[in-house]
């Protein structure tokens, strides 16, 4: 038993039970900040993952559309240039499918199994607080006797509300011992809980970008012009479009 | 011996006190409730003055922060100057004096020298010994320091990662020859043997990595800033201004290597063929499908007709591709911005000390704050805005399309009259212009739309092979530190997945730990009531058959009961009438029906019956208290009891006491006959009565003396320890 537990039995005051329970709300506070954590940093990785594919099925879409018009059998160029365009998209989208498995598997599922503990967790909190509870009751019964003269009946009376008594403070310790001990355990085992994720994390999206860089620098090598600054190319756009609208077939509004 | 009759059970002097309420005016449940009432109010000021404490303690613990994150900044420029420049010189040296020669040495380390040198600047202003990081006025010495330097630092740093790529191609082509490359790492690990590098790319790529970390420490710092800080909003300006530069830099890059390929000679290939192309080309292609079509059906008028379908129906199916693609690139972009919007970085789970989780940080922050940015600005630049000016340029040719065709009608209708009216003559020319018109300028029109559709897909594509390279460029910084980058795929992934099991298996254990330990019933002993109920349930039913309840149960349908914790019940059916084994029948001593099986335990009893000693005689008849019979349960999983042990003997050497006797009162011995008490001792009676058969006074043996004593001094307690050392 360590020494706060030696000085509740010895001198049960006030003062006492509070610093317990600020060392308790210390522990408590921390797990309480880190299930915050844990919920949101879930909720935020589940959207972005769904953002990331609807991102990627949306690239597929663009390239498919533009692949099903007619207008590509006109051009056996444009053709050529648009099946490109169409393989590398869906070969980025099956790549990116297998990096969204990945991080669901190592990163998005244990996080939700982190958070399920949380509920136990604080279950046992509330019942320690009652188990709290009721000792702060039976306490102050004890010491109410305690301070009376000490009759037959007060002594019988004293005794029996220190035999209601024992019970529930031995419960309350145990708890009270046992929630001090798990709690900074469990805090620490984040650490190597979560340490694989992020490397996960970071790992398959490596991947992904590294495929991706191949794939592009193909894909541009063959329908992109080279050597074009983006000025230029905004040069270019324009110099297009203003040919269009020199035509008097276009609506000048 | 004289009989001490006369003496204290009845004189006033040393007669105990009445047991009566001796409190002075208020009842003992006033007092209590005074007590209580008073404890709140020390409750509410002890609270007040807690979260006080409470709040200082914050605003210290991110003071304290702060000031860690700002020196951070300046320990890690610090380390960082330091490697470059042992870089710079010492190996650098080292390397040159290596037979044979390094070929292209010296470009390895071409734009170094500006980075060191305006790394050097900025610590300078940062190191100075008049502001230290203590004092408040650091934070504003700190902004306008890297404030005033950002456009060197800039310049520095843009020229070094445009030409990074380079490094690393030379790097890899020394990593071919293996006897030279085994020579320069023994160089390089002898040169800076306290830091583990085994490669020139260790040191040749901290730039890299820490122009991207400028904005994270900076807005780490921010982080722990008050906003009320009088250097807040520079603060702020300051780490806007790290993430701009780095926005910057990265275009540059892009604009270095684009100028650099252009410089390069090409070979012919597709994108060649596309430069060709142009509104001439499909011009003549279309002009050259209608000449086919006229050729092969030979009739005038139907012929103008295919060449001019062939044109409207390109045009229509340009038209539709795009507004299709206009409709997805907006959907795309969207998506984009929704993957912006998520922080992930933001939660750390306070595991700010652990290398992946700051290598987490620092991508994910990279890639949402410049680099995706980035992405999307030239995405609507090149692709999304070009898009909607040419969806907006379909609309004339469309609306000539359809009206030529209303022309045409009015036309076929008078066509054939040999001779025609001023306005049909008007109406022919109507249509005759309009159709002149739009087969004119319909392929060039068709042409010019085609190229730039053409060109923005190009661009697509040229901007996710530039977010990739990016990237990439980004993930150098990060490969060593991580612990397992080394890994190959398949042994990565399977270490990731074990461990990910592992951690399951351990949160497992923990829950189930806490749900067992810290659900189990508290033990109890039992009020009279119950003992009564408690003896009628095992008279009737048998003592195999009592449970009591870990939990509350409210019923909720016909014959459910509604029962409390610890109550105890006798089980009569462990099912109920339609066999469902987790509905059990019970008798609550009294009321009979169903509670839920999983709340049910088994109850163990102690029966031993305390024997009747004589002290319970003497007590119950002057003690107001009288005693209590208990049943003491003791653990339901650790003990359990036979329900019938043997019935003591009635004699005095009693084996199982169940009581105990203490004194209730203070007692002086005013002769050798009796012996002294102090409350509270324990006693041990051996003769409830005096020589003459009294039982006002008892026997007793109290520290090794034995003595009398007066028997209403007495207190007869139940003990709650199970069986003690025997009487003998």
């Amino acid at each position: 038993m360590n020494t706060k537990m030696i000085m509740l039995h010895l001198t049960m005051s006030f003062n006492v039970f509070l610093q317990v329970e600020r060392d308790f709300e210390r522990e408590y506070d921390k797990l309480q900040k880190l299930e915050d954590q844990t919920k949101k940093l879930h909720k935020d990785m589940k959207k972005s993952t769904e953002a990331d594919i609807a991102m990627s099925k949306a690239a597929v879409k663009i390239s498919g559309d533009l692949l099903s018009n007619p207008l590509c059998e006109q051009d056996q160029a444009f053709l050529e240039s648009m099946t490109a365009l169409d393989t590398a998209m869906k070969r980025m989208d099956s790549f990116n499918q297998e990096k969204v498995n990945q991080i669901s598997k190592t990163v998005i599922d244990p996080l939700k199994k982190y958070s399920s503990v949380f509920p136990s967790l604080n279950m046992a909190v509330k019942r320690r607080e009652q188990a709290l509870q009721d000792y702060k009751r039976l306490q102050s019964k004890v010491e109410k006797y305690e301070e009376k003269e000490k009759t037959g009946p007060i002594m019988v009376k004293l005794h029996q509300a220190r035999e209601e008594l024992r019970p529930v403070r031995e419960d309350f310790e145990s708890k009270n011992k046992q929630l001090l001990d798990e709690m900074p355990k469990f805090y620490h085992s984040r650490i190597d809980y979560f340490q694989p994720s992020f490397e996960a994390l970071i790992r398959a999206q490596v991947v992904y970008f590294t495929e991706m860089h191949n794939i592009f620098s193909e894909l541009t090598d063959q329908i992109d012009q080279a050597g074009l600054t983006d000025e230029q190319r905004e040069r270019e756009n324009e110099a297009k479009l203003n040919e269009l609208r020199a035509l008097s077939i276009v609506a000048d509004d | 011996m004289e009989s001490p009759v006369r003496a204290e059970p009845a004189t006033p002097t040393l007669a105990p006190p009445a047991p009566r309420n001796h409190t002075p005016s208020l009842s003992p449940r006033a007092e209590a409730k005074e007590k209580r009432s008073e404890a709140p109010a020390e409750d509410a000021s002890e609270k007040a003055a807690a979260e006080e404490v409470a709040a200082k303690e914050r605003a210290e613990r991110e003071a304290q922060r702060q000031l860690l994150a700002t020196e951070e900044l300046i320990y890690t420029e610090r380390n960082y100057l330091r490697l470059l420049q042992v870089c710079t010189c010492t190996i650098r040296s080292n390397l040159q004096k290596l037979q044979p020669q390094l070929p292209n040495l010296d470009s390895m380390f071409l734009y170094i020298e500006e980075v060191i040198d305006v790394s050097g600047r900025l610590l300078s202003l940062l190191d100075q010994k008049q502001v230290t990081p203590h004092d408040p006025l650091f934070l504003e010495t700190l902004c306008d320091a890297f404030l005033s330097l950002s456009t060197d630092i800039e310049s520095a740093y843009k020229e070094y990662l445009s030409n990074y790529n380079t490094v690393t191609a030379l790097e890899n082509s020394y990593k071919q020859k293996e006897p030279l490359w085994t020579e320069m790492v023994k160089v390089i690990k002898s040169s800076a043997p306290e830091v583990n590098a085994t490669s020139l790319s260790f040191f040749l790529v901290m730039p890299v990595q820490r122009i991207a970390r400028y904005p994270l420490l900076l807005q780490t710092i921010m982080k722990h800033t008050d906003p009320g800080h009088p250097a807040y909003s520079l603060l702020e300006q300051t780490a806007h201004a790290a993430v701009a530069v780095n926005c910057r830099i990265n275009e540059y890059k892009r604009f270095r290597e684009v100028a650099d390929k252009y410089k390069k000679t090409e070979t012919l290939t597709i994108r060649d063929k596309i430069n060709r192309l142009n509104s001439h080309s499909i011009a003549k292609k279309t002009a050259r499908l209608s000449q086919f079509i006229k050729h092969e059906t030979g009739i005038a008028p139907k012929l103008v007709d295919e060449e001019f379908d062939a044109l409207e129906g390109f045009f229509y199916l340009l038209e539709n591709g795009i507004a299709v693609l206009h409709e997805n690139v907006e959907t795309y972009l969207s998506h984009l911005q929704r993957f912006l919007s998520c922080r992930p970085e933001e939660f750390d789970l306070d595991m700010d000390g652990e290398k992946p989780a700051i290598c987490y940080k620092e991508i994910t922050a990279a890639l949402r704050q410049w680099i995706l940015p980035t992405f999307e600005k030239r995405m609507r630049t090149l692709v999304h805005k070009p898009l909607c000016a040419l969806r907006e340029l379909l609309v004339g040719p469309r609306n000539l399309i359809r009206k030529r065709l209303d022309k045409l009608l009015d036309y076929e209708l008078i066509e054939e009259k040999p001779s025609l009216s001023y306005d049909e003559q008007a109406v022919a020319n109507t249509y005759k212009t309009i159709n002149t018109l739009l087969l004119n300028e319909l392929p060039q029109f068709n042409g010019l739309a085609l190229t730039l559709l053409w060109g923005m897909l190009g661009a697509f594509s040229c901007l996710h092979k530039d977010l990739a390279a990016d990237m990439e460029q980004l993930f150098q910084g990060f490969a060593q530190q991580l612990p397992h980058s080394s890994l190959e795929p398949n042994a990565f992934w399977e270490w990731a997945e074990c461990s990910v099991l592992e951690g399951a298996r351990m949160l497992e254990t923990l829950c189930r730990n806490v749900e067992d330990q810290l659900n189990a019933p508290i033990v109890q002993p039992l009020s009279p009531g119950s003992q009564k109920c408690l003896k009628a349930l095992t008279d009737k039913h048998g003592s195999g058959k009592i449970y009591q309840l870990t939990g509350h149960v409210v019923g909720t349908r016909d014959l459910d009961l509604s029962l409390n914790r610890g109550e105890l019940v006798a089980i009569i059916s462990e099912m109920d009438t339609r066999g469902d084994r987790r509905r059990w029948l019970v008798d609550a001593g009294g009321p009979r029906g169903y509670v839920p099986s999983s709340k049910l335990v088994r109850y163990h009893q102690v029966t031993m019956d305390p024997p009747p000693s004589p002290h319970l005689t003497v007590t119950t008849m002057d003690c107001a208290g009288g005693v209590r019979r208990h049943s003491y349960t003791p653990d339901v999983r650790r003990h359990s009891f036979s329900p019938d042990t043997p019935q003591p003997v009635r004699t005095l050497s009693m084996t199982m006491p169940c009581f105990q006797v203490f004194a209730g009162y203070d007692f002086t011995a005013r002769s050798s006959h009796e012996v002294s008490l102090r409350v509270g001792e324990p006693i041990r009676v051996l003769e409830p009565h005096d020589k003459r058969g009294s039982r006002d006074w008892s026997l007793v043996e109290v520290r090794e003396q034995r003595g009398y004593v007066p028997s209403n001094y007495l207190a007869v307690v139940p003990t709650s320890t199970s069986p003690t050392t025997p009487y003998h």
